[in-house]
């Protein structure tokens, strides 16, 4: 079974990958997963300089989902590169690093930094967190998402995903534009800001007030968007949301991925991305495919 | 060894299926529940964490942090389950207390750092709400009774151990028998005066140390409000101190970042550091309270 998969300038060996901000640095898991056999890992998103993050409670569980305010608490690009990376690059699977920039400045410097060093396989840019304030919200103005990933192109050879938030009213309009930039890829989705409640003490239950919904609970609009920017944009999509099982994984595929991210399930199935390749050849296989590629965006639409 | 200061991966984690063997009321909406899963009994120590989720569907979507209370050994002397001690509050420990002996549950571990397991000469326990549990295995471990995990602990470390345990009631307390066999002083404290001391558990603190004699270390666990509380003590008394935090959590495994307390840095400021691997047991004197 041939489960390569390519992302414009990026080649992964197989099409299951970890989502930011959901894996760690990858070594914390490094007991849980084998982490050689991932087709990509994507880093908890870093920033130029260290962010606190946001006060607790920063997480709060809904039904079959989970709210959180992380607030990309990191320790910036200097100290990543020191304490996180070494291990990362040690990993025989392609390093995705997800930067996150309040200006085009920052963002651009990121790039050029990380374009110099070796053992990065590609810039995932995330311009989609739902938890920063204060910054330009280059994730829902398509004119300024051209302007950051062309601007990310000029000053490295990486090749460069967008990843990008459902919290606008349409996202093949930013998709498009992130092509248009340069893009080789766009992953989607980003959470669904929403808020809870505790109605006894009248008070939200996320220290942040609002927060990014994940896990099962959005998969149908993750799905949604898949298929909505598979019709209109002509590069490869990167699906992430709600995916937990080869079923979640092969969906995604089908309604127009090229590869997926597992976000929240690591938390609650801490091996479920090893289950999901274990799986995948099989769930290939049902579909009289000898490779991912066959099933890519196969959607039979319903005659009217 | 100081507690908080550099990440324990979970690198020895067992994750899978565990039949549950027994799941009974200990005490009024507290339950003692007991998992097979060998590999984990073998390798947890005092103070570590498991986490548990039920296989039923996705809603409770993610699994709970509930301290190890005691590793239980087969007929050939061999650890072979694991027992666990909750309080049914939520939607997650409610369902819990409705499963069955012969049903099974997903957990992973043992997580966290766990207490150290240092020499001293009075081991002072204070455990507030379900903040008892992880005590029990640190007791059998501190008066030699019992070992846990692999040879780089050695047990028998303390001469003495007090156990300083409040609730609001009589009827909340939890395992009390269970510290008395283990040959631990009990000393109770309630809300209400029904058993013991009436009034906060930390007003047994002073007193205890006052009549020690040699060495103590205070080891707490509990509600934020009463951790603070010891912590004070403590640093008034200049007691050694360590506090397991029961800051909620979503994987358990360090990557959420959900899980975070203000720990002091050595620059004299304070960084979020995550609970689930930088502790949740800390230095006391690192622990920045709100
Ligand atoms: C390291 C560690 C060890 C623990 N050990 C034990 C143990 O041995 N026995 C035991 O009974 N519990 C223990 N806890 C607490 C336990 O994790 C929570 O009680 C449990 O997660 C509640 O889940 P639930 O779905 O039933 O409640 P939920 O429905 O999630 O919450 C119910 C209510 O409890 C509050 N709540 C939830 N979690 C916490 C928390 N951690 N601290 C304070 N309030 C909370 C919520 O805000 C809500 O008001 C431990 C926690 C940690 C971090
Ligand atoms: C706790 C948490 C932290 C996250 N942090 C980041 C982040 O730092 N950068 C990022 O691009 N996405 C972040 N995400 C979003 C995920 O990568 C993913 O896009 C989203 O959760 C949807 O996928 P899922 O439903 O599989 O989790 C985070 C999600 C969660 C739940
Ligand atoms: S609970 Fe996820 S990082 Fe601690």
């Amino acid at each position: 079974m041939d489960l390569q998969v390519q992302l414009g300038r990026l080649a992964l060996k197989n099409p299951v990958m970890v989502a930011s901000g959901t894996f760690g640095y990858a070594r914390e898991m490094a007991g849980m997963v084998e982490l050689g056999r991932l087709g990509g890992i994507v880093p908890k998103t870093i920033t130029r300089d260290p962010r606190a993050g946001n006060p607790p409670p920063r997480t709060v569980e809904t039904t079959a989902g989970l709210l959180n305010s992380i607030g990309l608490d990191n320790d910036g690009l200097d100290a990543f590169l020191q304490n996180q990376f070494p291990f990362l690059a040690s990993l025989d699977t392609a390093i995705i690093v997800s930067v996150a920039g309040k200006s085009y400045d920052d963002f651009v410097y990121l790039a050029e930094r990380l374009g110099r060093v070796a053992g990065v396989a590609a810039l995932e840019l995330n311009v989609s967190c739902p938890n920063v304030s204060g910054g330009v919200d280059f994730g829902t103005d398509p004119s300024m998402c051209e302007k950051v990933v062309r601007g990310v192109r000029g000053v490295c050879d990486l090749p460069v995903l967008a990843k990008l938030t459902p919290n606008v009213t349409s996202v093949p309009a930013i998709a498009q534009a992130a092509a248009d930039g340069g893009a080789d890829a766009v992953a989607l989705i980003n959470t669904c800001l929403g808020m809870a409640v505790d109605w006894r003490r009248r008070r939200p239950r996320l220290g942040n007030v609002l927060g990014g919904l994940s896990g099962p609970a959005i998969k149908p609009i993750a799905l949604r968007i898949v298929y909505q920017v598979a019709q209109a944009v002509d590069i490869p999509i990167v699906g992430i949301g709600g995916i937990a099982s080869v079923d979640d994984c092969m969906e995604f595929l089908v309604a127009g991925a090229s590869a997926i991210q597992v976000g929240t399930a690591s938390f609650y199935r801490p091996s479920v991305t090893m289950e999901i390749l274990d799986q995948l050849p099989e769930a290939l296989r049902a579909l009289g495919a000898d490779s991912v590629s066959e099933v890519i965006g196969t959607l039979q639409h319903p005659a009217r | 060894m100081s507690c908080g200061c550099k990440p324990t991966y979970p690198d020895r984690t067992w994750h899978g299926a565990a039949e549950v063997i027994e799941n009974t009321a200990v005490a009024e909406g507290t339950y003692r529940i007991r998992l097979v899963c060998p590999h984990l009994a073998a390798h947890a120590v005092p103070g570590q964490f498991v986490m548990l989720r039920l296989r039923s569907g996705d809603d409770p979507l993610l699994g709970r942090p509930l301290a190890m209370y005691e590793v239980v050994l087969n007929d050939a002397g061999e650890p072979w389950a694991l027992d666990i001690v909750y309080l049914a509050i939520g939607k997650m420990t409610r369902c819990l207390a409705m499963v069955g002996s012969g049903e099974q549950i997903d957990v992973w571990g043992p997580l966290g750092n766990g207490f150290p397991a240092e020499p001293v000469d009075h081991l002072i326990m204070v455990g507030g709400g379900i903040g008892q549990t992880p005590f029990l295995a640190l007791s059998q471990e501190a008066l030699g009774r019992r070992a846990y995990g692999q040879a780089d602990r050695r047990p028998g470390w303390a001469k003495r151990a007090t156990l300083c345990y409040g609730a609001r009631s009589e009827r909340l307390l939890a395992c009390v028998d269970d510290f008395c066999n283990a040959g631990v002083t009990v000393r109770l404290a309630t809300d209400d005066g029904s058993t013991g001391h009436r009034g906060l558990v930390t007003d047994l603190i002073e007193p205890l140390v006052g009549e020690s004699g040699g060495s103590c270390r205070i080891v707490s666990c509990g509600p934020e409000p009463m951790l603070k509380a010891v912590v004070e003590i403590a640093r008034r008394l200049g007691v050694p101190c360590q506090a397991s935090l029961e800051t909620p959590m979503a994987c358990g495994m360090g990557i959420c970042f959900s899980c975070v307390t203000k720990i002091r840095d050595d620059a004299g400021g304070w960084d979020y550091r995550r609970t689930c691997i930088d502790g949740p047991v800390f230095d006391a004197e690192k622990i920045v309270f709100d």
